[in-house]
């Protein structure tokens, strides 16, 4: 009865081997490399852009004005972002409340809250043919890791299973102009945003320039490699807007691009 | 000893990556037990540790899955099954890099003979049966140290399945594989589950120089020939207590 058993075993597990090559030699470029398992591409009729930037390169207020456009289209709107995952969201907080974690550890642990965010929230999303805006990427991840010793080449092997966004913006800020804003918004300068676990100086500002620098120039090949559409961040937030809703409409056949904040969000607008 | 050290695998399964070249850069060893649940290995590693113990050696013993850090997102995800084939890597591979960075390294630097009941294999053994890449695997563990020793526990399915099945009153979800949809009996998922993961261990024999262990021999005799290995690959004067 045991080899009976066994055998009822191996041809199933065959089948889904081959059925995943099959899949590989067919997949268009919406994966970096191996897609994950069980994503049938097909059947993502949704939309999936992206807004990368440093700390204080605007891409939050960016976001909710963008949303609230795409929502005034008649575009139903999901976001993703980082340690947003149901999974271990929480864990990360109380990992960087104690900051004796390790590089490699915490980048695993974003890649968890990554992946659990993508295959359990994003993919439905995508599915039902939502338009997915992302308040960060796997390329801050890889960025933030690179910066920390971690091999590029091991990082991109992590995340090749991400899907990959349809238009992905940078938006670039000088590190200076991040700081005024960042410190403007907390009246502080926070651990982690000035990468103090990397001992670069013990002067905070000093610390924080030199750490978002380091961050921007990942960034800068990260543009080279995945062809970002890098945007002027230091332009006014309606200035910014206006060339996001101009690709975004493009991407989607928009033909009005013609948007003013409603009176929620007018603080935004400067 | 030819009678317990079986011959190399039989599988002809071609590995897909180069396997890992043994580098050492620290003073210490790096002895690690592999195998599927029921072979034997965690109950050898013991008798292996209580000898060195006994003896005063500089050991640390160290357990796949053993950090408090990813302990409530494990749960969490268990409990509400949540966890899919690659998060549920990811996070046992978090876990182990905790391990790795701030214990099994250090102790390696400091000198320690470092014993490890289930390693890196483990994960690409059971996570490729999930379904996961192994390159994928492979790169995803690529910062772990080469084991001076892998000790492969190899027992036959039925033997190593009986075993978990008498003294379990009830197999849990993930561990019986129910997450890959094989059965819906959780025995016979847990089984077919078991097999798959033997045969992935089975393939890494050659390209991961895996000392194999037959699990059926009697517990004395394999640990007298599991000493006698240890002796063999790894300067166990260097770890001994002064005199």
């Amino acid at each position: 009865m045991v080899s009976v058993n066994s055998k009822n075993g191996n041809p199933s597990s065959k089948t889904k081997k081959r059925k995943k090559k099959n899949g590989q030699s067919e997949i268009p470029s919406r994966f970096y490399g191996v897609p994950l398992p069980g994503v049938k591409l097909e059947e993502l009729s949704g939309t999936l852009f992206v807004l990368e930037g440093t700390d204080g390169s605007g891409r939050s207020t960016q976001i909710s004005l963008l949303t609230e456009w795409l929502e005034s289209e008649g575009f139903a709107v999901q976001t993703m972002g980082l340690r947003r995952s149901f999974l271990v969201a929480d864990d990360i907080d109380t990992l960087l409340a104690e900051n004796s974690v390790t590089p490699m550890t915490l980048a695993l642990m974003y890649s968890t809250d990554f992946f659990d965010q993508l295959e359990r929230r994003i993919l439905p999303a995508l599915r039902s043919g939502l338009i997915v805006l992302a308040d960060r990427y796997i390329y801050t991840l890889i960025a933030r890791s690179a910066v920390r010793g971690i091999g590029r080449d091991y990082l991109h092997g992590i995340y090749e299973m991400a899907l990959r966004p349809d238009l992905t913006f940078w938006l670039n800020v000088k590190p200076e102009i991040a700081f005024d804003r960042e410190f403007k918004k907390s009246q502080t300068i926070s651990y982690w945003e000035s990468g103090r676990d990397m001992s670069l100086s013990n002067d905070l500002f000093q610390s924080f320039i030199r750490y978002q620098s380091l961050i921007r120039r990942e960034f800068d090949y990260l543009s080279q490699r995945h062809g970002f559409i890098e945007i002027d961040g230091e332009e006014s937030v309606s200035e910014v807007n206006r060339v996001l809703r101009k690709r975004i409409a493009s991407a989607l056949g928009i033909r009005s691009t013609h948007y003013k904040p409603s009176h929620a969000l007018a603080h935004l607008w400067r | 000893m030819a009678t317990v050290l079986l011959e190399a695998s039989t599988t002809t399964r071609t590995s897909i990556v180069k396997p890992p070249a043994p580098k050492r850069q620290y003073p210490g060893a790096l002895v690690v037990v592999e195998g599927i649940d029921g072979s034997g290995k965690s109950t050898q590693l013991y008798l292996l540790k209580r000898w060195l113990e006994i003896g005063g050696y500089r050991i640390h013993f160290t357990e796949w899955n053993s950090s408090p850090l990813v302990k409530s997102a494990t749960r969490r995800g268990k409990q509400r099954r949540l966890l899919t084939p690659t998060t549920f890597s990811l996070l046992h591979a978090a876990d182990f890099a905790d391990r790795c960075e701030r214990q099994i390294l250090p102790l390696l630097h400091g000198g320690y003979l470092v014993l490890a009941d289930r390693y890196i294999y483990t994960a690409f053994a059971r996570d490729a049966a999930r379904g996961c890449s192994p390159h994928w695997l492979r790169n995803l563990y690529s910062f772990a140290p080469v084991p001076d020793i892998t000790f492969y526990f190899r027992a036959p399915l039925d033997v190593a399945v009986n075993r978990i099945v008498a003294g379990r009153p009830k197999l849990k979800y993930y561990e019986a594989g129910m997450d890959l949809g094989i059965s819906l009996d959780r025995a016979e998922s847990f089984r077919i589950f078991q097999e798959r993961i033997l045969s992935n261990y089975d393939s890494m024999v050659e390209s991961d120089h895996f000392v194999l262990m037959d699990g059926t021999v009697q517990v004395n005799k394999l640990q007298k020939l599991m000493r006698q290995v240890l002796g063999e690959k790894v300067e166990l004067t260097q770890f001994a207590p002064k005199k």
